[in-house]
């Protein structure tokens, strides 16, 4: 068994491992079994060894952080989603409330599984620990964003429905507001980073390619969300539908620039 | 009245406002750019004010989104660095918001820095350099570039991966600077940056095949070929696309096209002629008499470098607000969970 092919095998473990535990979880939000409970967290940690142990394969056996095509990128983005998820549910015990991230790292991973895996050569440009940095921190950034848009449509649903199923109001809003602004500090990592890189590798700091242009936006309007939880009329139900349309900011930063059109951040 | 203005220029709602509409303008004018390269393609090669008097001035239905997002930028700048300065001067529990405080004045700096290295600083892509040549620097007047070894490296497939240049950075004929530039290495000095973009190659003459000597020999300026009966000929230069115009020689382009030599012919050590010819045309007399017949076997190519110059005053403050900013985060998020740890975060209920 060659090693791209051992990865593979190791990824769709890990996969079948995030959907059973996927299950688990929403057999317990509807019949509320603490079995069904531990077990969906016993897989979903088994799951994220497994997905860790491939990253850590794949960056071992190519020398560098492989994030440079689309396989790459879909492998590494679900990697930050479940990190993101067990976070919070080991910190506050979010259960099925963050079950859209791993929807998305289960979406995520269905992607890439039946795209090329080998590990393509890097260009000396990526070859500098400010992009395997660039890289970390924007796609936490990213899966943070996500986490948050998975709280804000929760908070509305919530504030519908006032059901048990899922947590309260203040802890979804501060759970939310958590997200958005450790997505805020990563995000903003990713965009120093990337500026002392692309002045050292082009000689310019700030690009106005539209990938740059949009990951501008997509801070600027964190940023306006970091200012707008201090906003009365914003708390709630209205920072709810902003971190819902900031998430499609980033989906369009990510993928819809990144596929539909030219950019300097292609994805192959 | 002054701590009503006050109090507006430190508006959180204005922020709000500004970076909202700021927001919705760059997303519709990202979308304008991207769909009109001839106008916007143009953007990271000059710098903003540069373009502006070009691209920009010109197209004006095309590219208001530009001003008016800068312009609210610029609003914004303001009201945030106010903001800072009422938190330095007036709000007392300082130390509870220093991190986000250093996130602000960090974004006022990086902006400030990026209006001041678009006004004052300069742009040039596409500097051609061969091996041993030295060009003016544009960017910043009475500075010099010499290229003092250049070097492709090229992967298994023969594919160009990387370019090594040692260059030397001269202020008149005094030498500030010198390192080898390659991919992420670039030369700093003063807002200069130097950084390697492409490479190619240029013809500098041929290898000839001489008949009457029975023998090939590498003719490039400075080269010299012996032919018989003592005679001697010496290459004084080459042009690879040469045209004639009034009597004189003229480089047109560094394409091969019409190459032409100025040859020089000796006997003895003494000087018979001296001339340009055209490899496309008739051999001069001179030559013919003396038995020289040249034919031409291949190209002699050596490698040439493109680099780019940029300078911008305003990069130094720009890292300053960089640094300034990632120190902010950090202390940002340490506080955050400290005060979280102490419940001691009334502004998240």
């Amino acid at each position: 068994m060659d090693s791209v092919t051992l990865h593979i095998f190791i990824l769709k473990a890990a996969f079948a491992c995030y959907l059973g535990s996927t299950a688990l979880y929403l057999a317990h939000a509807i019949g509320r079994k603490k079995l069904w409970l531990k077990s969906a967290l016993v897989f979903f940690v088994v799951a994220f060894f497994l997905h860790t142990l491939c990253l850590v394969l794949r960056w071992t056996s190519a020398g560098f952080l492989p994030v440079t095509n689309l396989f790459s990128t879909q492998f590494f983005f679900s990697w930050t989603l479940a990190l993101t998820y067990l976070y919070f549910e080991l910190r506050y015990r979010i259960h099925a409330a963050g079950l859209f991230v791993v929807f998305l790292t289960l979406l995520l991973l269905a992607s890439a599984l039946p795209r090329d895996p080998s590990l393509p050569p890097l260009i000396p440009t990526l070859d500098t620990p400010l992009f395997t940095w660039h890289i970390v921190f924007s796609f936490s950034g990213y899966a943070l964003f996500a986490m948050a848009f998975s709280l804000g449509v929760l908070y509305l649903v919530q504030k519908k429905l006032q059901t048990g199923l899922l947590p309260d109001l203040t802890t979804l809003r501060k759970l939310n507001e958590e997200a958005i602004f450790l997505g805020f500090c990563l995000f903003t990592l990713c965009l120093i980073l990337g500026s002392i890189w692309a002045h050292i590798a082009w000689g310019y700091y700030y690009s106005w390619n539209i990938k740059s242009v949009w990951s501008s936006i997509v801070w600027l309007f964190y940023a306006g969300m970091c200012h707008a939880k201090f906003i009365r009329r914003w708390q709630g139900a209205g920072y709810a539908w902003l971190s819902i349309a900031g998430f499609g900011v980033v989906l369009f930063t990510y993928l819809g620039i990144g596929l539909l059109m030219q950019s300097n951040h292609p994805l192959e | 009245m002054l701590k009503s203005i006050w109090r507006t220029c430190c508006s959180l709602k204005i922020a709000i406002i500004l970076a909202s509409i700021a927001t919705l303008l760059a997303m519709g004018g990202s979308l304008v750019m991207h769909f009109n390269p001839d106008v916007f393609g143009n953007l990271d090669n000059t710098t903003l004010i540069q373009w502006t008097e070009e691209s920009g001035g010109t197209n004006p239905g095309l590219s208001w989104w530009l001003y008016a997002t800068g312009f609210l930028i610029v609003l914004l700048t303001l009201n945030t660095a106010c903001c800072f300065l009422d938190w330095l001067f007036v709000i007392r529990a300082r130390w509870r918001k220093t991190g986000e405080y250093l996130i602000h004045v960090g974004f006022v700096l990086v902006v400030v820095a990026y209006f001041w290295g678009s006004l004052a600083g300069a742009r040039s892509s596409g500097i051609r350099i061969a091996e041993g040549e030295i060009r003016p620097l544009e960017v910043m007047p009475g500075h010099y570039l010499r290229l003092d070894k250049f070097e492709p490296v090229l992967n298994d497939q023969g594919r160009p991966i990387d370019m090594l240049n040692t260059v030397t950075l001269l202020e008149g004929d005094e030498v500030v600077a010198s390192q080898t530039v390659k991919t992420n290495t670039p030369l700093l000095h003063e807002g200069l940056v130097i950084v390697p973009s492409s490479f190619s190659r240029l013809t500098t003459g041929f290898e000839i095949l001489v008949p009457s000597m029975g023998k090939g020999y590498r003719l490039t300026a400075g080269d010299a070929v012996p032919l018989k009966d003592g005679y001697r000929l010496i290459a004084d230069a080459f042009v690879p696309d040469a045209v004639e115009s009034g009597g004189r020689v003229f480089r047109r382009s560094d394409e091969l096209r019409e190459p032409a030599y100025l040859l020089r012919l000796q006997k003895d050590g003494k000087e018979q002629w001296r001339g340009w010819y055209f490899l496309g045309g008739p051999m001069p007399g001179k030559l013919r008499q003396a038995g020289f017949q040249l034919i031409v076997r291949s190209p002699v190519y050596k490698p040439v470098s493109y680099l780019t110059a940029n300078r911008d005053p305003g990069a130094g403050l720009a890292l300053a607000g960089g640094i300034s900013i990632t120190f902010g985060v950090f202390l940002a998020l340490f506080s955050f969970y400290y005060k979280r740890a102490r419940g001691d975060r009334p502004d998240i209920g």
